[in-house]
């Protein structure tokens, strides 16, 4: 069922289901379920040791994590670029540094699947900037998304539940904006833009989201 | 520089949204490769957001990437062994000081200014470049007494083609660093610093072909260190 934006998808318990229609973004509720919490640290452990592969000039490691993390990263790239050609380029010089700095990966201090989600996002917003500066005025493509699944998948890690409960504890535009800004990699104007809502307010969003968020999670 | 959050954390937690402009996001990321508080508030908040990256589906990548990703691998393999070397970086590597160096900058700092003190002058400022989490130095940079800075190269890494490694300086209390120059094939080079030296943050960064055209960093950080008077 799709509800209209602004009514109650923000409010309610699941706004993770992403659909676009015009400007218009809309996350719909589905269930606020949390089903068992799955234990994703063997495939964590599992990335840390083919990057400590790498660090080495292990190629066959590299092309290991490569078959085991390609999909998830071009598809981060894809969602905020929306064209294949960027979003290929981002994972070629997110991988490429990867390769190069393998060895400086330190899994006490985080985990690999997170590192390699930064390196790539990093990479895809910066292109994204780089392009709305040299074509200005022109709005990236927005495309029809349903994300299907995307509740379960983030509901399938102990973390991902615990970021879900969080996010549904701040107000509806704060938790918006920063799930916008994540998943699609909008800038601060982009947001203002979709959201028609003045630049100044969106900042303050955010950053009273972020903040929220953090004691959340830390508590 | 304004609009920016005071919070360091904040400044973190934006920066790993994505939602700092281009230029701010890659002087936070510079300044991330010499900042280890900072880098750990980077850190902590990649692994707090990266549950909601599960949101976006997977997708399979174009045929070719593999194929380009491996042939950018090979292009930038170190090459060590092959690489020519300035005859007293050789000398200075085999010392194994650097092996078992623990306040890796200024202790290697000073270690190359003990190496110097050949030459009967005056103290002048020396760095050492260190890749970030790393004490083994990459580059060592030393003031010159007619002002210029002598870089060279201690272990000599390939850069692919169309890419090449430029030198920055950023003065204590600069929010942006002043471009100094792409660094020579061969590692070495003299560059025109015109700034205080003393406290000076060098950076070399992974840039396109000639250098960023920006004027300021496009590509990541890759070495950094600070220039000190070691007496």
């Amino acid at each position: 069922m799709l509800v209209p934006q602004d009514t109650h998808c923000w409010n309610s318990l699941d706004w993770t289901r992403v659909l676009y229609a015009g400007r218009g973004v809309f996350y719909l509720a589905e269930t606020d379920r949390y089903p068992g919490v799955p234990d994703n640290g063997a495939e964590d452990a599992t990335l840390s040791a083919l990057l400590a592969q790498c660090g080495q000039g292990d190629r066959a490691a590299f092309r290991r994590l490569y078959d085991l993390e390609s999909k998830r990263l071009y598809g981060l790239a894809l969602r905020i670029t929306r064209q294949p050609a960027l979003a290929a380029d981002a994972v070629h010089d997110a991988l490429l540094q990867t390769w190069q700095r393998a060895a400086r990966f330190d899994p006490a201090r985080g985990s690999a699947a997170a590192w390699l989600t930064g390196l790539v996002r990093y990479r895809a917003i910066d292109a994204m900037r780089k392009r709305a500066r040299e074509v200005t005025g022109v709005e990236r493509p927005e495309e029809a998304d349903e994300a299907p699944g995307a509740l379960d998948r983030l509901l399938a890690s102990a973390a991902g539940q615990a970021l879900h409960r969080c996010l549904n504890g701040l107000e509806q535009r704060q938790r918006q904006v920063i799930v916008m800004a994540f998943v699609e990699g909008l800038s601060h104007a982009e947001l203002a833009m979709r959201l028609e809502s003045p630049l100044g307010t969106v900042k303050s969003w955010i950053r009273r989201g972020l903040q929220a968020l953090k004691a959340c999670l830390n508590s | 520089m304004s609009d920016l959050p005071d919070d360091p954390d904040l400044l973190a937690a934006e920066y790993v949204l994505g939602t700092l402009d281009p230029a701010t996001a890659r002087q936070v990321a510079a300044r991330a490769e010499a900042d280890p508080a900072l880098r750990r508030a980077i850190t902590a908040w990649e692994e707090r957001l990266h549950p909601l990256s599960a949101m976006a589906n997977e997708a399979v990548p174009p045929d070719g990437l593999w194929r380009r990703l491996a042939a950018s691998i090979d292009a930038a393999e170190p090459i060590d062994a092959a690489a020519p070397m300035h005859v007293a970086a050789r000398a200075w590597r085999s010392l194994a000081v650097w092996r078992c160096a623990a306040a890796a900058g200024l202790a290697l700092a000073a270690g190359l200014a003990a190496f110097i003190v050949l030459r009967p002058a005056p103290p002048l400022p020396v760095a050492a470049l260190l890749p970030s989490g790393s004490i083994a130095p990459a580059y060592m940079a030393q003031l010159q007494p007619d002002g210029t800075l002598r870089v060279f190269a201690l272990r000599a890494a390939a850069v692919a083609p169309d890419k090449d490694l430029e030198l920055w300086a950023l003065p204590q209390g600069a929010s942006a660093p002043i471009p100094l120059g792409v660094l020579p094939a061969q590692g070495r080079g003299v560059a025109s610093p015109n700034v205080p030296a003393n406290g000076t943050q060098l950076l070399i960064s992974l840039e396109q072909k000639g250098g960023s055209p920006t004027g300021r960093p496009q590509g990541p950080v890759l070495y950094a260190g600070t220039l000190h008077v070691v007496d």
